[in-house]
């Protein structure tokens, strides 16, 4: 089901938006939201993101076709250990680990209250 | 704002985003959906008619997991199981109750889209079991 197709109760969507609110400002969240704001600021951090990305995709390619050389991996290799040491990107990914993990303890809070579990009604159907 | 931290990250303390999570919670209680849902799931219990039927096929299915698994399952079995699903399936009480259940799921959903989209964080795969 479609859910942009459904209207909340009004004061479901005023607590939804509530607390949609108060999250941005627990603490996980608010240090991933600023990890993001400065690695969007951050055109080398970008940049080397962005030519990471391409060269795992590239390198997806050429393995599927057989064509990996020593050469590609010395690259993609080289280009994971400047991700890995960039402070900036290391940040994000960390903050926004700490910022997913908090989340269950959100949906326990509500959970507790329903009696269910909220997070597996509102998940997808599962495989 | 008296109970904020005021950092330069605009903090909010734990205490005040549980309140808004129990806030929300009661919300959703209230509704409709969650109301037919708990009545449903009630009237379910307290079939017996449909309580024997759900245990009838349960007790099936998991005597035939072994062979469900590994496709070997004979066609009587598999049509047994199937019957007995059938039977459960076409009770009123749990059919009233998947259909509960089925309006709440998508109330929840679109409740959880709504953090999911604010928060740029998606709730429900942070929260829900993972997936095979």
């Amino acid at each position: 089901m479609d859910t942009a197709t459904i209207v909340l109760p009004p004061n479901l969507l005023a607590a939804a938006e509530a607390l949609a609110e108060q999250l941005l400002h627990a603490e996980p969240i608010a240090l991933y939201y600023r990890a993001q704001a400065r690695l969007d600021a951050d055109r080398h951090a970008r940049t080397l993101l962005e030519r990471f990305s391409a060269a795992q995709a590239d390198l997806r390619v050429r393995q599927a076709r057989g064509m990996v050389t020593q050469a590609d991996v010395n690259h993609l290799r080289a280009l994971q250990r400047e991700v890995q040491s960039n402070r900036v990107i290391v940040e994000y990914a960390e903050t926004q680990q700490m910022a997913i993990a908090y989340l269950p303890g959100v949906n326990q809070e509500i959970s507790q209250m329903l009696g269910v579990d909220f997070a597996s009604l509102a998940g997808p159907a599962s495989c | 704002m008296t109970d904020l931290t005021l950092n330069e990250l605009e903090v909010a303390p734990p205490s005040v985003i549980l309140q808004a999570a129990r806030d929300f919670a009661g919300a959703l209680a209230e509704t409709p959906q969650f109301q037919a849902f708990e009545e449903a799931a009630e009237r379910l219990r307290r079939d017996e008619a449909a309580q024997r039927a759900m245990q009838a096929y349960q007790a099936r299915q998991q005597s035939l997991q072994m062979m469900l698994m590994l496709n070997a399952a004979s066609a009587e079995e598999g049509a047994e199981l199937k019957r007995l699903q059938q039977a459960f399936l076409a009770a009123p009480a749990v059919a009233a109750y998947l259909q509960a259940q089925e309006d709440l799921t998508a109330i929840c959903r679109a409740a959880a889209d709504l953090l999911s989209q604010h928060t740029g964080l998606s709730f429900a795969a942070a929260c829900g079991p993972g997936c095979c």
